[in-house]
């Protein structure tokens, strides 16, 4: 597997080169050698894995920004920031969180049910610069919306969670992942049980409800109205206030 | 496990945000959380080593002691500080078992300080992490097995039981060799015989000088009387020796099965079945046929040798190896024989007529022996028999080496047994002194004569350690609630061999009415007298219990052996009988061998008390 990390690939090809020109071999000579390694490296599926390995630790090590940036940019006090930081990094020593951690630190929650693709669709909400790892400024900033952002933020993440393709509209299709997503983490053992037809139902609720022009999707405005005028909704949006 | 987590909880509770527009009903009201402003630090003093942590990061595991109100316990007022007098190293581990919610066995301590560890602090071992578990299952398997073997060891056989009975010493005489002198030379003349049998057997088969008619005899034919006498007194000793095997063994039917007894049977069974059948023509080929059998009273040498009893107990042990190795072979030679069948079978005169008789050739020479009476004689043949004996070499070395290893881990472990074994006289004697320390410092206590007026002790010895004067005096009362005193070990072995070899001579005598009933509870009144040889352990208060439990502990600190809990059982019986006075009724008649009869003159050594038990020992009632 080492034989083909792409600084190795360039360096045999530059040696292939040196040789080449020293001794005169013909290129039949070259090319087979050079099948002889596509053969090797087809034989070794984890070839792009160990690239991505590579790329992975040397990327590790992010260390966050002052904490006095981060109290102007979010509504944490430093001594929340403290605790909030302190979890964090006990968790991710590397100071960033990637996907499967993610997951991983997210299943440990829902122990009877299966929380990966929800923390799937929670990662990309939480890596707003879609860079593949969550940072802890992303983590605070989310956090900071979550629960001392005023309603109207809190209605905007909500929204921006459904809207999987983040193309302003949630559809049918990206609202029934999202449920089934969320109808998983129950888990098999569950009163009355689950049906196969119960996200879907819970999905027409949700677009009935939602969806005022009847268009077949739900614009941010639309979702926004509606939660507003939902007593419920608002009631259980101040829920996480005391978190912290 | 969502408690190693339990920092991420706040987040996990804000995401759930993300299900408010979309829940199909009300949301329950959130606990009140009275959380303090600030987390707050406790400092853990650990025999001087300061740890500090944060509350929370405690109170993860609740069920714990250090993280439920059972800390408080340990909460040193004047210092703020929860003091713990434990082991500083082992508990950082368990602290960092808190912090990061992995539990780690650390490999350089020991298994039992950590196990103690674990225990105090509430740990459950199991939740090892799987990094470190293997290991600590290992380290913990090996401890259980080496007390298991301290225990083997201290059960046995080694040990005089005063109150043997003839049955129990044979089968301590046959089990143990070297026990005594008798059994020594039993063991060395039943090696000889089997020796001389196994010989005799091999010899007959020589051939030694020709009869008239030029026709070579073997020396058993020859001198067939010298060998049939020769071969009916080695039988006739295994059947003695069998036969007593076979009475003393505590079970019977348990010895009847057992392997060694098996291979006794086969060995002597074709001279008796010789005996009865020797007139019959016809059987008498069977009969030279069960002759082969003789040659299993090799196996009889087991007992006589440590390494085969190894060997045998290796095999048994790696019978999935050597079952893989056969398999492996099987199929090789078929495929092998099948291949070298067809490849010879259009040479002429070509020796691998079918497939079975290809079988041998395979096997000759996978197993590079090449004998030559079978070769290939086409290219295509000598191509496979080639590649046929590679590849023997390569599926024969496979499991070989771990049948060696087995062997090796095996025969180790035997040498440290037989290391232990022969360290472990010495180092129970240096255990001995140091328990009888205590005890012995009671009775020179006693001796210096200040327990005699009881109400005295304020007046201490020299060493003047409150424990030891409160130690003391507890011990007095226990012998003032029994009536009976403490005396040490030896005198009490003593006492306890002359009066086995007492009771056996006495077998033979019937001058009392029942003898066996007096000398019994003579005997177990004698087995009061044993010398408290655990300072420390608790007695039970109960009459009973204690002299129950007093016998118990002299002898050996773990369950009794059948014999000794039918002597107390006996015991019991007349102890309500004689409960107030120690030394009366059924006593040692007056026998032969004066100085054993007064079993008091034995006890000389301990303290002057004993004068009163000097009374006139009458008849057993």
């Amino acid at each position: 597997m080492s034989m083909t990390t792409p600084a190795k690939r360039t360096q045999w090809k530059e040696d292939i080169q040196h040789f080449r020109m020293g001794h005169g071999i013909s290129s039949k000579v070259l090319l087979n050698c050079c099948l002889v390694r596509r053969v090797i490296s087809w034989a070794s599926p984890n070839n792009k894995d160990s690239v991505e390995d590579e790329l992975e630790l040397s990327a590790v090590r992010h260390r966050p920004e002052g904490l006095e940036q981060l109290e102007a940019q979010t509504r944490f006090s430093r001594k929340e920031l403290q605790i909030l930081y302190r979890g964090f990094k006990n968790e991710c020593p590397s100071g960033v969180v990637n996907e499967d951690t993610f997951k991983d630190i997210y299943s440990q929650f829902f122990p009877q049910g299966d929380a990966s693709t929800y923390a799937h669709f929670l990662f990309n909400a939480f890596d707003t610069d879609h860079n593949g790892s969550v940072s802890f400024e992303d983590f605070v900033m989310g956090l900071s919306i979550l629960l001392r952002g005023s309603v109207q933020e809190k209605l905007n993440w909500a929204f921006n969670l459904y809207d999987i393709n983040k193309d302003g509209y949630i559809t049918k299709e990206e609202m029934l992942d999202i449920m089934k997503a969320i109808y998983d983490m129950m888990g098999k053992c569950t009163y009355p049980i689950l049906k196969e037809e119960t996200p879907r139902q819970h999905v027409e609720i949700f677009f009935q409800k939602m969806d005022k022009n009847k268009d077949g999707v739900v614009t941010i405005d639309e979702f926004i109205d509606c939660c507003q005028n939902d007593e419920n909704i608002m009631r259980s949006m101040q829920l996480f206030e005391n978190v912290i | 496990m969502a408690a190693g987590v339990a920092a991420w909880l706040p987040f996990a509770r804000a995401a759930a945000i993300g299900w408010m527009p979309v829940a199909s009903a009300p949301m329950p009201t959130p606990p009140r959380d009275k959380r303090r402003a600030q987390d707050s630090l406790i400092v853990l003093n650990v025999s001087g080593t300061k740890f500090q942590t944060w509350r929370d990061t405690l109170e993860r595991y609740p069920d714990t002691l250090l993280g439920s109100t059972e800390r408080d316990f340990f909460y040193h007022e004047e210092t703020g500080e929860f003091f713990f007098d434990r082991d500083p190293d082992i508990f950082r581990h368990i602290l960092n078992f808190y912090r990061t919610g992995k539990l780690h066995y650390p490999r350089h301590e020991c298994i039992s300080a950590y196990d103690e560890e674990l225990a105090f602090f509430g740990i459950i071992p199991e939740i090892i992490g799987d990094c470190c578990y293997e290991e600590y299952k290992d380290r913990r398997r090996e401890n259980a097995e080496r007390i298991q073997d301290d225990e083997d060891n201290e059960n046995s056989k080694d040990m005089v039981l005063p109150d043997m009975n003839f049955r129990q010493s044979m089968w301590r005489a046959f089990e143990n060799p070297h026990t005594s002198t008798m059994a020594l030379v039993f063991y060395y003349v039943t090696g000889f015989f089997i020796a001389v049998s196994v010989m005799a057997n091999v010899v007959e088969t020589v051939p030694c000088g020709k009869t008239q008619n030029r026709v070579e005899v073997s020396c058993g034919e020859r001198y067939a009387l010298a060998f049939f006498c020769l071969d009916t007194a080695c039988v006739m000793i295994f059947t003695v020796e069998y036969l007593l095997r076979l009475l003393a063994s505590p079970n019977r039917f348990k010895f009847m099965k057992s392997v060694m007894s098996v291979i006794d049977v086969v060995a002597i069974m074709p001279y008796y079945i010789g005996l009865f059948m020797s007139n019959n023509e016809d059987v008498s080929g069977a009969f030279v046929t069960l002759r082969v059998f003789r040659v299993f009273r090799i196996f009889k040498f087991s007992r006589h040798s440590a390494g085969l009893r190894i060997l045998g107990y290796t095999l048994k042990s790696c019978a999935s190896e050597l079952g893989f190795l056969l398999f492996s072979l099987t199929m090789a030679i078929i495929i092998f024989a099948t291949v070298m069948f067809y490849a010879e079978k259009g040479s002429s005169a070509s020796k691998f007529t079918s497939i079975p008789a290809a079988f041998w050739y395979t096997i000759v020479t996978m197993t590079t022996l090449g004998y030559g009476d079978m070769v290939p004689k086409t290219i295509i043949g000598k191509i496979f028999g080639s590649i046929c004996s590679l590849s023997g070499v390569l599926v024969i070395a496979l499991p070989v080496p771990v049948i060696v290893s087995n062997f090796s881990r095996i025969y180790h472990q035997s040498q440290r047994a037989e290391k232990r074994r022969a360290q472990k006289k010495t180092r129970l004697a240096r255990i001995r002194a140091a328990r009888s320390g205590g005890s012995n410092a009671y009775l020179l206590y006693k001796r210096n004569g200040l327990l005699a007026n009881s109400e005295e002790e304020a007046l201490v010895s020299k060493t003047n350690a409150s424990f030891d004067v409160q130690h003391h005096h507890l011990l007095h009362c226990l012998e003032k609630t029994t009536n009976h005193e403490f005396i040490d070990e030896q005198t009490y072995e003593t006492s306890c061999m002359e009066v086995s070899m007492v009771k056996q001579a006495s077998r033979s005598s019937s001058l009392s009415s029942s003898p066996r009933g007096g000398l019994t509870s003579c005997c177990s009144r004698r087995s009061k007298r044993k010398s408290f040889s655990v300072p420390n352990s608790n007695m039970s208060a109960n009459r009973r219990g204690s002299v129950q439990e007093l016998s118990t502990i002299q002898i050996r600190e773990r369950p009794l052996s059948n014999s000794r809990s039918s002597l107390n059982a006996k015991f019991e019986e007349t102890v309500p009988l004689n409960s107030e006075e120690a030394y009366l009724t059924a006593a040692v008649i007056s026998l032969p061998t004066p100085p054993v009869t007064t079993p008091e003159g034995d006890d000389s050594a301990s303290s002057p008390d004993y004068s009163q038990s000097n009374i006139v020992r009458v008849s057993a009632l």
